[in-house]
């Protein structure tokens, strides 16, 4: 799941950069309205002679290594029967069914698409080694930068059509295009590749920029776009292809009569879908339809799943889990829902208060050292979470060798953060108790947020800093503004997290180098330019800006040699640590689920690389113990009580 | 009394009221809890009312707070009085602390497991209606969740009174033009819906400010939508006296249309605006904890109403007392103050003193 995440959520951040400019359903649309672009594509890859190089197979390099990863476990299990429906809900209704462009990063985009693509080579969710996706075989030249794909020839698009080199090309045409709205996806293509060269109808190859030690993720992870859908591209992309479902290589797909507007969206397993009896995808994606319900309300879906309208429920509070659905709940203790706590491995949501080191005050390091001690996550941790947490402890945890282990987060101490404080001149407590200055400023800085669910953590941040004479006045605010005011960095402190791009390698030039943090930083001798103005629209929200930090980040960014990239990651790390601008809050290592005791899972639950329980789509519907479920509880008749935990996983990274 | 000289007529009606007993003790208890609350650091609070240390005597209530080295322990931040009174019974040598009746301030969170949750209403532990989900007294936090929507729609009556009264008055005293282009925008403003207005002003204001201007400023954005509806009611009102015959009189006497307007015609139309106070009232506080609700009101974690009945909502199987509490409290202040309304409204009928034959 590695490279193909990342990049979907690059996706998702072109996509809500644009989401403002979104268009209405347009129904109508779907008629065929007779355009075709095709010339137009045609033209394009002319035009473009050093992009798009057509050879033939006698061109292919003789001594490539072809590589097939057949050698990985079979995932899932072979007991999984076919048939049945899932249901599940949605906190929102779709507001298009596109992939790409203007509003297409919602919440539920997993359920509508992500879960069913296919790109052209996944990594193995266990082992995290490439498997085949759509394509069957691929040789990687790391000296030329470039990585050939052969396309299975089986592969169809959901509508049945083949999918073909031509598909792969059109991707390029596709994502290079003004008129998805997405410049994330522009840029993205048009700084990373350099070259897609068609040897014929299903092997290709793709070029990439640098060969940095992932570079063959680049071209591997990503997938084909459907030329012949895309026929009637044009500047109205966005509402022309509102409400129409993109044909991809997975499992599922959407009927039209299959949308109730607002209320339910039912995918279709493809009954002869060209990769079912594959090693890797036979035991995968097994129930025959998917309902997906929406349903707004937390707790009304909560309702709704003990009911039993829905089949599963992630569980997301130590709340929810040790007190409203409880083990001695009389639908747990009678085995009709079971609980299963699985820990995964990858990286993970960085939970932690983000502190804008350009604003007064915060611009002192022994404020942000302060304030690094004042922060009571253990307590948070302990007495909120009950302790399920883990203590975050970098901005970048969960790389295997990059991550630096001698970093350690600070502990809450009263007497360090004074000392602090004490240092950056706030030395007096006034009558409410919080320190002042000489010049009668008060330390007190707002913690602005978007995580309304947060809101009790931040309520327990609050008290115990007070202790140590530091006020945090916390503001909840409504998602867009929310995010908006720390992308135009008019925060103090904003408790966010960032995905986790699943990559080989953090990324740390978007979040710690100073292009991000100013307009130039920097005078060319390394002094700090005086006139200097604070650069909104970037994930520098803590506005970390550090000559020598630059110097490693560029070269990191530049390094071929892993060992090399492994050593500055560990340096970057170790003085990002030191410029105390994020605090690290919490790390949750595990996923908790409660669902009926029909749906089936394979040996071991889950797979290691997975975020969430459904994504791989290893479960399975047993139709029969469903009936024979819901008769026994209308009976009476109970059930052993499954209440698991899947640790196989716990500690790695 | 004397003071104020309200005429006869008044003072009948205020009999009157006095003698709808349900309306006037709703009343009477309204004020004494407003009184009470005004003062409910005293009741209810985690600062010690009263601590004897060595011979002085400390009232940390108000004023300044004092870190625990003041009194002999070891942390530099706020006493936790609650601890030190322990520590003064173990150790018996004299010095003591007077607890408040609750001893718990609304926002600090006291677990008796360690693990913050709500508990159940427990008198041993003074958690008499039990903590929310953070250990939160509930009781402390209903209290001045409570005293905060009274004192803000209070402030909210009053000050949709003055605008409303004013452009009312202004509207039917002076009429003509001025009459018609103000009734024309007031219609216009009126149809701006006051909640969506409030959810989204509210959002993009700046947070540089401490909890208390947010507030005024959310009580400001609320008056400014809100006042229009009082001005149909003076307006027709003033409209009314002005063409009654004391008017008309005062005028002949050479009263100014100052004089007019509030030593005449106000006092006459006072019934009305009297009428409607209370459920102007019952306005403001449903509004306050409808947007707490939804999460738009008051910034945590400033106790309210709102923000109790929306964790209630999400603990109802596993937390009943939560929303018991918020419920039966918002339940019972609305009561008492619409039978205050009601009983007004009955006391100022003019049928009761008119009789047409």
């Amino acid at each position: 799941m590695t490279r193909r995440h990342g990049w979907k959520g690059l996706l998702l951040v072109a996509a809500a950069l644009l989401s403002a400019c979104g268009g209405g359903s347009n129904e109508e649309a779907a008629t065929d309205s007779g355009l075709d672009n095709t010339q137009e594509v045609l033209d394009f890859y002319a035009s473009r002679p050093d992009l798009f190089t057509f050879a033939t197979p006698a061109d292919l390099p003789a001594d490539l290594v072809w590589e097939t990863g057949m050698n990985e476990p079979e995932i899932g299990s072979a007991e999984a029967t076919k048939g049945g429906t899932y249901y599940e809900s949605i906190e929102d209704f779709p507001p298009t069914l596109r992939f790409t462009g203007p509003d297409s990063n919602f919440s539920s985009r997993s359920w509508i698409s992500g879960f069913y693509r296919m790109p052209w080579v996944v990594p193995h969710p266990n082992t995290g080694k490439y498997i085949p996706g759509i394509a069957e075989s691929w040789a990687v030249d790391q000296a030329n930068k470039k990585v050939y794909i052969r396309i299975n020839p089986t592969a169809t698009w959901t509508d049945n059509e083949p999918i073909t080199s031509d598909d792969a090309l059109f991707a390029f045409f596709f994502y290079l295009s003004e008129y998805i709205q997405a410049p994330f996806s522009n840029n993205h293509y048009s700084n990373e590749y350099t070259n897609i060269t068609k040897f014929d109808d299903h092997t290709f190859a793709i070029t990439m920029t640098t060969a940095k030690p992932d570079m063959a993720e680049y071209a591997l992870f990503l997938g084909p776009v459907p030329q012949h859908f895309y026929k009637e591209l044009g500047t109205d992309y966005p509402e022309r292809y509102q409400w129409r479902y993109e044909p991809h290589a997975g499992a599922y797909f959407i009927d039209d009569q299959n949308i109730d507007m607002g209320v339910r969206i039912v995918l279709e397993r493809k009954q002869d879908w060209w990769a079912k009896d594959l090693k890797y995808w036979r035991y995968l994606f097994n129930p025959d339809r998917i309902n997906l319900s929406v349903i707004r309300d937390a707790s009304n879906r909560y309702e709704a799943f003990r009911r039993g309208d829905v089949d599963m429920m992630r569980v997301a509070t130590a709340e929810m889990w040790y007190d409203n659905l409880p083990d001695s709940d009389p639908d747990v203790a009678g085995g009709y829902i079971h609980k299963s706590t699985f820990y995964n491995g990858g990286p993970r949501s960085n939970w932690g208060l983000w502190m804008n080191a350009s604003r007064h005050l915060l611009d002192n390091q022994d404020v942000r050292l302060g304030i690094q001690y004042a922060a009571n996550w253990q307590l948070v941790i302990d007495n909120y979470f009950r302790g399920d947490m883990e203590r975050l402890r970098t901005q970048n945890d969960g790389y295997p060798d990059f991550t630096n282990p001698d970093v350690e987060p600070r502990p809450f101490d009263i007497a360090l953060a004074e000392q602090h404080f004490a240092a950056a001149g706030f030395t007096q407590r006034g009558p409410d108790g919080i320190l002042v200055n000489a010049a009668g400023e008060r330390l007190a800085f707002t913690l602005s947020t978007h995580y309304d669910r947060f809101a009790d953590v931040f309520t327990i941040l609050k008290e115990e800093a007070i202790k140590a004479g530091l006020e945090l006045r916390i503001e909840i605010l409504d998602g867009a503004a929310g995010f908006r005011k720390a992308q135009e960095k008019q925060h103090d402190i904003y408790f966010v997290s960032f995905a986790p791009a699943l990559s080989m390698y953090p990324d740390y030039w978007q979040y710690f180098h100073s292009d991000n943090a100013y307009d130039d930083a920097f005078l060319d001798d390394g002094s700090v330019n005086p006139d200097r103005k604070v650069k909104p629209q970037t994930n520098n929200l803590q506005i970390v800006a550090d000559f020598e930090l630059d110097q490693w980040i560029t070269e990191y960014d530049d390094s071929e040699d892993k060992q090399r990239m492994i050593e500055l990651s560990h340096l970057i790390q170790q003085r990002h640590h030191d410029y105390a601008s994020f605090s690290p809050g919490f790390v949750e290592t595990f996923y908790r689920t409660a669902y009926w005791r029909w749906v089936r899972w394979p040996e071991g639950f889950n797979f290691r690389f997975t975020s969430t329980p459904q994504e791989m789509f290893a479960h399975w519907i047993d139709t029969d113990m469903k009936e024979a479920t819901q008769a026994a509880r209308s009976a009476g008749t109970t059930f052993e009580p499954v209440i698991e935990i899947y640790d196989q996983y716990q500690g790695l990274q | 009394m004397n003071l104020l000289r309200l005429n006869p007529q008044t003072l009948k009606k205020l009999r009157r009221f006095r003698d709808i007993k349900r309306g006037y003790y709703s009343f009477m208890i309204l004020s004494v809890f407003l009184l009470l609350s005004l003062f409910g650091e005293v009741l209810i609070n985690n600062r010690a009312l009263i601590v004897s240390y060595e011979g002085s005597l400390h009232f940390p209530t108000y004023g300044a707070f004092h870190p625990g080295t003041d009194f002999g322990l070891d942390y530099p931040y706020e006493t936790n009085y609650r601890e030190l009174q322990q520590v003064f019974e173990d150790a018996d040598d004299g010095n003591w602390v007077l607890m408040p009746l609750i001893p718990y301030s609304p926002f600090e969170n006291d677990a008796s497991s360690g693990i913050f949750r709500p508990e159940a209403p427990s008198a041993e532990r003074q958690h008499y209606l039990g903590t929310d989900t953070t250990s939160r007294d509930i009781l402390a936090r209903l209290f001045f969740g409570t005293r905060i929507a009274l004192i803000f729609a209070i402030g909210f009556m009053a000050a949709v009174y003055v605008i409303g009264v004013a452009v009312g008055c202004a509207m039917g005293y002076l009429g003509g033009m001025f009459d018609m282009i103000s009734q024309r925008l007031i219609e216009i403003w009126s149809n701006i819906p006051f909640l969506y207005m409030v959810i989204i002003v509210f959002s993009v204001i700046p947070d540089a400010f401490s909890i208390f201007s947010r507030i005024l400023i959310l009580l400001s954005v609320m008056v400014l939508f809100s006042w229009t509806s009082m001005t149909y009611y003076m307006r027709t009102e003033t409209y009314k006296e002005k063409s009654r015959d004391y008017v008309a009189a005062a005028r002949v006497l050479g009263a100014s249309n100052t004089r007019i307007v509030f030593r005449h015609i106000l006092p006459n139309v006072l019934s009305t605006l009297v009428t409607f106070m209370p459920f102007t009232i019952v306005s403001a506080i449903s509004a306050i904890t409808a947007l707490d609700f939804l999460g738009f009101g008051l910034p945590p974690p400033t106790p309210s109403l709102g923000e109790l009945l929306k964790q209630g909502t999400q603990t109802l199987r596993t937390a009943p007392w939560i929303v018991m509490s918020a419920f039966g409290t918002l339940v019972v202040l609305l009561t008492l103050v619409t039978f205050v309304g009601e009983a007004i409204r009955e006391s100022f009928d003019p049928k009761k003193f008119t009789l047409y034959k």
